[in-house]
């Protein structure tokens, strides 16, 4: 399927469509609809969007949505990819707008919401497993792996401030490459 | 002008909430209090629904906020000016990323990244284990997960199966 603005677009209408729980569960959806069924980027990409989209400001399904969408056809692919995402939403809330409060406090919502809990959970559940099988590779990688998770599981590190840790530890090995062997640019 | 002043405020979340996840939350919580355009009880209303409708929270309530206050035009420019700052500040790196794609040093960050991508992911997951699950909840949980090992399924399918579950369990009061 070539990159086009209308192909974009028409991808990330459906990735939006299918946006329930939460932004974070845009990546489970990228996952299937991006990396195995089209094949237009790699988990290795998907994983630094992923990284990357919660060390700049702004809503993290949408910063993922502009990257993915930048590397795929440059700014066209950006702009379809955002507008794409966010259609679906916007198309609901405006509908829904003036009836809203009545339908949140109906019992049977409260229990799809329950569930949809759950179903977020599984997912985010699969793509760690999935993004694990890709890029902890070694030892090193595992480490690294470790050390994201404890800072921001136990020490309830903010994601941005983990992130940019990770940034300049790359600087500073990079660095220390250099001084050891000469590693120069090439 | 109220088109100007959504616009002004939902830049400013979108600049300025840093971090992912909700951290939409406090900015929204603060509009809540200082501006008449929602109140907390609408905003508390639209996280809950936000799950199940499509969209992240921060755009649905841009939207919703937009259009309560302006109609049509003020939830376009409220959702608009949400997500502008990302794109501005995306753009631009990702124009860095591709310039310096060989450099040694962006490859060494890069590399980083792909681990700590993950790392955070799986902090995200045990969180919401953490605050979501109950005895009924980790049996639909480990039964999705069983079907996830016989064959690759879409997204759908894990949150379709979800809300269907929680809608029974919720008719037989089993859900609390």
């Amino acid at each position: 399927m070539e990159k086009t603005f209308y192909n974009i677009f028409k991808t990330f209408f459906k990735v939006g469509c299918i946006l329930l729980g939460g932004g974070y569960v845009i990546l489970p959806i990228l996952q299937h609809e991006l990396v195995e069924k089209k094949q237009w980027i790699d988990d290795d990409e998907l994983c630094e969007y992923f990284a990357l989209g919660q060390s700049v400001p702004g809503i993290i399904a949408a910063n993922i949505s502009i990257f993915t969408g930048y590397k795929l056809n440059g700014t066209i692919g950006a702009i379809a990819a955002i507008s794409g995402v966010i259609m679906p939403a916007f198309i609901t809330i405006v509908i829904l707008a003036n009836i809203f409060e009545q339908i949140v406090h109906l019992k049977f919502m409260q229990s799809i919401f329950w569930g949809v809990g759950i179903g977020v959970l599984i997912l985010i559940i699969l793509a760690v497993r999935e993004l694990w099988q890709k890029s902890i590779t070694d030892r090193f990688s595992f480490f690294i792996f470790f050390a994201a998770f404890a800072l921001s599981a136990c020490f309830k590190a903010p994601p941005a401030v983990v992130v940019i840790l990770a940034i300049f530890i790359g600087i500073w090995l990079q660095y220390q490459r250099r001084l050891e062997f000469g590693d120069d640019e090439e | 002008m109220i088109y100007i002043k959504l616009f002004l405020e939902f830049f400013h979340i979108g600049l300025f909430s840093f971090g992912g996840g909700y951290s939409t939350l406090p900015f929204l919580y603060h509009i809540a209090e200082t501006r008449e355009w929602y109140t907390v009880q609408q905003l508390s209303d639209m996280i809950a629904i936000s799950s199940v409708t499509p969209g992240p929270v921060g755009i649905n309530v841009a939207t919703f906020a937009g259009f309560i206050t302006a109609g049509l035009p003020g939830s376009m420019i409220a959702t608009f000016a949400v997500v502008l700052p990302s794109f501005i500040i995306v753009i631009i790196i990702s124009k860095l990323l591709e310039k310096f794609k060989k450099n040694k040093y962006v490859q060494s960050v890069i590399y980083m990244l792909k681990p700590t991508g993950c790392g955070l992911l799986a902090a995200v997951g045990i969180d919401m284990f953490i605050n979501n699950i109950n005895l009924l909840g980790f049996f639909l949980l480990a039964a999705l997960f069983m079907a996830s090992l016989s064959d690759k399924r879409s997204p759908l399918f894990y949150l379709g199966i979800s809300a269907v579950f929680g809608l029974v369990a919720g008719f037989f009061n089993l859900t609390s």
